[in-house]
């Protein structure tokens, strides 16, 4: 169930994406959702694919689902964010040294999910990823191969 | 991306002495790693033995080439915020591999003998035709980007030594090829641990310089925005939709990069891959403070009056370096540079001659005799033709570099990364979806380059062959489902389960 969802993510975000780039092509000034269309289905494919790695057959993707919906939130509030928030001024204020859309792009999109995924795989890896009996069956199955 | 101009005359005693000790200790690695080299699996895939640290390092130090050292931080000098969409997907990026490829790529080397990319995706489907498609883009691909890169560090070895382009083309050719040659992938990973570490270090120091340099960030900040408050917004001087194609390209593209992906097998034990993305993704972080740092100092410093404007965008690092830093800094990170791109070339230069001598043959039904020897002549083959390529046509290498990121992904992501996750994914999909990245690139690239039709701003051809590519394996695959059934083997599908 799991990787069929993502399996109809990646196909509604490719297709997102590729609107946006067709609406570009066609138009003589880049349509207004354009951006927006390849934001959303860019955050979404990035996501989906994740999800369809993680997801084990049978199975579903268990605690990953946290820092997953955060990191999509993530991604799509940063990219929305910056684009509807106020252009900047000269004595515009800064986050962290940066302009505020600035920041939010790259301290949320660029820096946070380095502390939330690169964890979340490492805390997860021996109960969602690969553990010994993974490895037994692999090695049994290679031995299997080998007989026959 | 990288470099394609010439760089300022660097020749100074210490930039030159750090720069042959540099090429000292890669000889030496070169040595070491001969002796261990003695089958074709030694010289592809390290003899699947390397740990955990010197692959997330070798990745890393794979994955940036020169362009994060001096293309990238020009490039944040002309343009801005918008030139760190190209990595901004960093973050995501390595995470994202792991769970898609890393752990099917390594036990798919346990099930079976993988020594390269398109083997995977001929497993996977048992299809010799997906596995020699796939060798063919990743040929055309090597060949573009070995020449960019070879040229680029032509013009490094000629800044450094003053030797003349030429020489410098040769000359970093000859070096890269004497340790590709003798110790094959073992050498490369090694040199390219010395050398990401070499990487991370000098990104990291200068970094320190670049803040004072600029008052602090704020400083930087302030300093810009009282002349150009666009520069600092969020897509810099780009289009939003020029900026955000950058991070699907870069994003989704990076797990159709095989100098990278390749590494995998290499792993001694997949249990480690646990810490794989933190490491990586940290690297990979550290690294590029430079690129961004030293974008947006100059910019700072050439605003504020205390840097003439630069004559060309890509003079913003070792401009930066020779006013800002000690001079030993500055040899360190310019031998970061020569490191940057010769990683990536001997990189390239493992997967095409495996591409060459191993994908090729198995595709037309038949085996080279003996691989280390075929794989050792198909690596001078190709080099000589890279280095040839690079000295003969500066407007052709500008046009062979530009497509060799969108090649593979277009090709690559679909077919392995998607491929390898579902199993509905069908044989006919994947040659389509190959087919069509090859065709897409290649066309509308050739187009672009001849000025028959311009893209408009933020359009780019990686991004539409990434998506059409993509669109045709999902689509082909759900419609030959039927008529394929269950055509994946045994092991190959409990590799997929897992």
């Amino acid at each position: 169930m799991t990787r069929t969802i993502a399996l109809g993510a990646l196909l509604v975000s490719t297709l997102l994406i590729a609107a946006a780039y067709v609406g570009a092509l066609v138009a003589a000034v880049v349509p207004p959702w354009a951006p927006w269309a390849l934001m959303i289905g860019t955050s979404t494919i990035m996501l989906a694919t994740m999800v369809l790695g993680a997801s084990r057959a049978g199975g579903g993707i268990g605690r990953l689902a946290v820092p997953f919906v955060v990191m999509f939130g993530v991604l799509l509030v940063g990219f929305g964010a910056a684009l509807v928030m106020p252009v900047e001024t000269v004595n515009a204020p800064l986050w962290l040294g940066l302009p505020r859309r600035a920041a939010v792009i790259l301290y949320g999109v660029g820096v946070l999910p380095l502390f939330v995924l690169p964890i979340a795989y490492a805390v997860t890896f021996e109960s969602l990823t690969l553990n010994e009996a993974d490895l037994e069956r692999v090695r049994q199955m290679k031995a299997k191969r080998g007989v026959s | 991306m990288i470099q394609t101009t010439a760089l300022p005359p660097l020749a100074q005693p210490i930039i030159s002495a750090v720069a042959v000790g540099y090429f000292v200790v890669v000889a030496a690695i070169g040595i070491w790693a001969t002796r261990k080299t003695r089958t074709a699996s030694d010289f592809f895939v390290a003899g699947q033995g390397i740990g955990l640290w010197a692959l997330a390092i070798a990745s890393m130090a794979a994955t940036l080439s020169g362009f994060a050292f001096i293309g990238g931080p020009g490039l944040v000098y002309s343009v801005g915020i918008g030139a760190v969409f190209i990595i901004l997907p960093v973050s995501l990026t390595n995470a994202m591999g792991a769970w898609v490829l890393a752990k099917r790529m390594r036990l798919l080397a346990e099930v079976r003998d993988m020594i390269t990319v398109p083997d995977a995706i001929g497993a996977r489907y048992r299809s010799p035709l997906a596995q020699g498609l796939a060798a063919v883009a990743i040929l055309i691909a090597v060949v573009g980007y070995m020449a960019t890169n070879v040229l680029a560090l032509g013009l490094v070895i000629d800044a450094i030594f003053g030797v003349g382009l030429t020489w410098g083309i040769w000359i970093g050719t000859l070096i890269t090829l004497a340790y590709s040659v003798s110790g094959g992938i073992l050498a490369g990973v090694y040199t390219d641990v010395f050398q990401g570490s070499l990487m991370a270090l000098a990104s990291v120091l200068v970094f320190v310089y670049v803040l004072e340099a600029g008052s602090g960030l704020s400083g930087i900040s302030r300093t810009i925005l009282g002349a150009d408050p666009g520069f600092l917004g969020p897509w810099g001087k780009l289009t939003p939709l020029a900026a955000l194609s950058f991070f699907f390209v870069f994003g989704l593209g990076s797990l159709g990069q095989p100098h990278v992906v390749h590494k995998f097998y290499m792993l001694k034990d997949p249990r480690r891959l646990k810490w794989y993305p933190l490491i990586m993704t940290v690297a990979l972080f550290v690294t590029l403070l430079l690129y961004v740092g030293v974008g947006l100092a100059v910019k700072s410093l050439v605003v504020s009056g205390t840097m003439p404007a630069l004559g060309r965008p890509d003079d913003a690092t070792p401009t930066f370096l020779l006013r800002f830093t000690p001079l030993l800094l500055a040899a360190l990170v310019f031998s970061g540079v020569a490191a940057a791109i010769m990683s990536t070339v001997n990189s390239f230069m493992s997967i095409g001659a495996a591409a060459l001598t191993h994908d090729l043959p198995v595709a037309l039904g038949r085996r080279v005799g003996n691989e280390l020897r075929w794989g050792r002549i198909s690596t001078i083959v190709i080099s000589v033709v890279a280095a040839l390529v690079a000295q003969a046509s500066g407007t052709l290498v500008a046009f062979l570099g530009i497509f060799g990121w969108g090649l593979f992904a277009s090709t690559l992501v679909p077919a392995l990364a998607i491929g390898l996750n579902w199993q509905g994914a069908t044989r006919a999909g994947a040659i389509a979806s190959i087919a069509t990245g090859i065709v897409v690139t290649l066309v509308f690239e050739t187009l672009a380059y001849l000025k028959v039709y311009a893209f408009p701003a933020g359009v780019t051809v990686s991004g539409l062959s990434l998506v059409a590519s993509m669109l045709v394996f999902l689509v082909v695959s759900m419609l030959t489902r039927e008529s394929e059934g269950a055509a994946i083997d045994a092991d190959i599908r409990l590799v997929m389960e897992v």
